[in-house]
């Protein structure tokens, strides 16, 4: 049989069609068999893209009169650190894609171009990266239209403004990846850390400088004028983030007559087509790149030799392998493999030390702002559901599947002289004391800086200790009631109807808490810092005294309910468990 | 159909494939053994064009992997240890993927989706997403791949593992059919009863270097008479530091 090697435009249709059809059959298999899951997270994708747009709809209405001064920069701003943002994510995924995924090793041993086996992988690296701009950009543009009064044309050029903006921080990135993995292979790892580090440096240095003034009292005037200059230096003509703030606020205006609007509208077709430009040419230069480079660089990256590192006994795995009664033993010895796999594994730790730093660096600036007794308050149990929640969010992802990630390792552990239910225990302690001290210490580090007092910190610390408790318990338990054994992904396992359920039943929990504490907690503070509030006898009863009593109870015993049933439930569960 | 020119790979200041020279003619099954670490997986990733070799050339069907590779792949089909399949794809939907990239005309490709189906008994999960997939259905799923476009060369690292002892037996059958049909195969197995079963020539490779390269009777004349069975010759071989030939 006579075999045809395709044409560039044959093969880019057959990655099309390989990326339809993928598409269609995720879409119809996750309708088909997690309907549930598909249900919630389109209704929560709704619910967030409304509360987004209600959000900058206020935010555009509040800050209108000071449209010329402010807009540009703020829009500026926004898109040169998603630009920055994009471009690593993109290189970061590309890089994964490209070099170390199974896909792209089988389709290197079929006869189709390294451009083609590239665009094939940029396309999906770009949809990963862009979505979240897509997510907050989208409601944020529409409000500013809907405020700013904007014509039609606006609302039709938001889409082909993101779509080709997003190509070139990509395109960037993808190049700068297959560069460095070409060019500098031995150095790849030190060229990306020292870049990372720069860049780090580089954002914290702007954002202390911009929000740490010294000459200006805090939220006056002349500090507003102040760090507005300081954010000037992203409003530079050659940035593409430049050329999409000023198109979209081109066509945003509405002139006082069509000819003047219609003229507006060609200046923002004029940038639009700039950045389409400039998006097709990098697109063609990230092509050249993979076609002279790609299959090298793999063959060079394939051929690096791993550093062997000679591991020694770290000084916590070796305190609780030998501290304790030899009772506990079993325990402290899964505890340990645990922490072991956890501080092996990149991806779990960079995403704790991430989301918990972020969390950190907000809290710590809290200090920079005055607030009445009353919104400290407010803002303080605010600020305790988002702990909360970020912490369900790792329970969720890493707790839940934990159990059924020891599927495949399952033998090994049924060999053991261990009990079932001590498997469970070690989940749930790992979990629980993994996420104690980041908690307390960021709520503490919250209540603090908002200047809370030491009653409102301790019935937060008690919050707190109950979130981390229960969650923990709701993970570990539903990961022992729902088991899936085998998936080796874990976020397979906790994007299935397990793992949806217990971050349902987690947020849940979290709103519960904070609920009640906020609640009696607010109504107490209203009473004690207004005097006599003409406020009806439920609000009265909530605020008293024996309010707030009624409530540590309900923390407590909601946590101790939210740790123990779901607990007990999954160990007899897994006790009956054939694998 | 396959030719090694003083082909040599390295890693750092390791040698895994040292100054390799082997040529496969057309019509022959040749079978490389070796120990773990002895640079087989290698030579196949240099065969298939996953590594370029470190000096030398690789040539398929004459065309050089590292200058041709498009040309050189349109020739092989290849079946590697753990192979990768669209979780998202039915075995269908894969072998339809195949069979355009292969740029096989539409009213062929459905005639040969449907051979390899029937040759490999995928007629009840052909249908179904490979996610749910054994490891005995994805090994065959991944050989109806590999036999679609009818190749010149074949490449196996480690055939056999996963699937049943029918399945094997389709495999073997097959092997020797197209082999006697003209077809090349590389394969790369531990397996040494199926290479002392299909192989018309063996190569047994240790650290890097062919210590051995010839037909199994050939092998059996050149050791010591005592050890006649093929798994005493090959441990004597891989322990040697002395090259038989």
């Amino acid at each position: 049989m006579q075999k045809q090697l395709l044409d560039i435009p044959q093969e880019n249709q057959l990655s099309r069609k390989l990326r339809r059809t993928l598409a269609w059959n995720i879409v119809t298999s996750t309708v088909h068999q997690s309907r549930f899951r598909f249900g919630l997270v389109l209704v929560l994708s709704i619910i967030f893209w409304a509360a987004v747009f209600c959000l900058f709809y206020d935010a555009f209405s509040f800050i209108d009169s000071m449209h010329a001064e402010v807009i540009s920069l703020l829009f500026n701003t926004f898109f040169s650190a998603l630009m920055v943002m994009m471009t690593f994510s993109t290189g970061i995924l590309m890089y994964g894609g490209l070099y170390r995924s199974g896909e792209s090793s089988f389709l290197l041993t079929c006869p189709l171009r390294a451009e083609t086996i590239h665009a094939h992988k940029f396309t999906e690296a770009l949809w990963f990266s862009s979505w979240g701009f897509i997510l907050l950009g989208s409601p944020m543009l529409i409000a500013y239209g809907i405020v700013r009064d904007a014509p039609w044309s606006f609302f039709v050029m938001i889409v082909p403004f993101i779509v080709t903006f997003v190509v070139i921080p990509a395109s960037i990135g993808s190049i700068l990846c297959m560069l460095v993995v070409a060019g500098l292979p031995r150095l790849r790892l030190h060229a990306l850390s020292i870049s990372f580090a720069l860049v780090a440096v580089g954002i914290f240095w702007i954002s202390w400088s911009t929000f740490s003034s010294t000459k200006s009292q805090l939220l006056t005037t002349a500090w507003f004028e102040e760090t507005l200059s300081r954010l000037a230096m992203t409003e530079q003509v050659f940035l593409p983030s430049w050329w999409l703030a000023s198109g979209l606020l081109d066509a945003a205006l509405r002139g006082e007559s069509p000819d003047l609007t219609n003229q507006s509208t060609r200046e923002a077709l004029k940038f639009l087509g700039l950045i389409l430009a400039n998006a097709l040419l990098l697109s063609l230069i990230a092509s050249w790149v993979a076609r002279w480079t790609y299959r090298k660089g793999y063959s060079n990256l394939q051929a690096e030799v791993p550093i062997r590192k000679r591991r020694q006994l770290f000084w916590l795995d070796e305190l609780l392998t030998r501290g304790g009664s030899h009772v506990g033993n079993p325990i402290r010895l899964l505890l340990v493999k645990d922490l072991q796999i956890f501080r092996r594994d990149v991806t779990q730790w960079s995403q704790f030390i991430i989301f918990f730093g972020l969390l950190g660096l907000y809290f710590y600036n809290l200090r920079s702002f005055n607030y009445s007794h009353v919104y400290a308050s407010l803002i303080g149990h605010l600020n305790l559901a988002v702990v909360g929640l970020i912490f369900s969010t790792f329970t969720t992802r890493f707790v839940f599947p934990s159990i059924s990630l020891e599927g495949r390792r399952f033998w090994i552990l049924g060999l053991l002289p261990i009990d079932r239910d001590q498997i469970v225990l070690s989940k749930f302690f790992f979990s629980f004391a993994g996420g104690l001290i980041p908690c307390l210490g960021l709520i503490l580090l919250s209540d603090s800086m908002l200047g809370l007092p030491w009653s409102t910190i301790f019935i937060h610390l008690m919050c707190s200790l109950a979130l981390c408790s229960g969650l923990s318990g709701i993970a570990v338990g539903m990961g022992a009631s729902i088991p899936n054994f085998r998936e080796s992904s874990p976020a397979k396992i906790a994007a299935g109807f397990g793992g949806t359920l217990s971050l349902v039943l987690s947020a849940m929990f979290i709103i519960l808490l904070v609920v009640t504490v906020g609640f009696t907690h607010h109504f107490n503070l209203l009473q004690q810092t207004l005097g006599q509030v003409p406020l009806d006898t439920a609000s009265q009863l909530l605020g008293s005294s024996g309010g707030q009593v009624v409530s540590l109870c309900i923390i407590i015993a909601g946590g101790l309910l939210a740790t123990f049933l779901p607990l007990i439930l999954g160990i007899r569960a897994f006790r009956q468990l054939e694998p | 159909m396959i030719e090694f020119d003083r082909t040599t790979r390295t890693y750092g200041s390791k040698v895994a494939v040292s100054e390799l020279s082997l040529t496969i003619p057309r019509g022959e099954l040749f079978a490389l053994l070796g120990p773990n670490g002895a640079g087989k997986t290698t030579t196949i990733k240099m065969l298939v064009g996953l590594l370029r070799p470190s000096s030398g050339v690789v040539r398929v069907c004459g065309h050089d992997l590292v200058k041709e590779t498009r040309s050189a792949h349109r020739h092989v089909g290849y079946v590697p240890d753990e192979p990768y399949l669209y979780d998202k794809l039915t075995g269908h939907e894969f072998l339809r993927f195949i069979a355009d990239m292969y740029g096989i005309p539409r009213d062929l490709s459905d005639e040969y989706i449907a051979r390899e189906i029937d040759r490999f008994e995928l007629h009840e999960f052909a249908n179904e997403l490979a996610e749910n997939y054994s490891l005995g259905m994805r090994q065959r799923l991944v050989f109806a791949a590999a036999f679609l476009h009818d190749p010149d060369v074949l490449v196996l690292d480690e055939p056999m593992v996963g699937l049943d002892p029918r399945s094997v037996r389709i495999v073997k059958d097959l092997l020797k059919k197209k082999t006697a049909d003209g077809m090349t195969v590389f394969m790369s197995t531990h397996t040494l009863g199926m290479a002392e079963e299909m192989a018309s020539r063996m190569g047994i490779m240790v650290h890097g270097n062919l210590k051995f390269l010839g037909t199994v009777s050939e092998l059996r004349e050149q050791v010591d008479m005592e050890t006649r069975n093929l798994e005493n010759l090959y441990l004597e071989i891989t322990s040697s530091a002395t090259r038989v030939t």
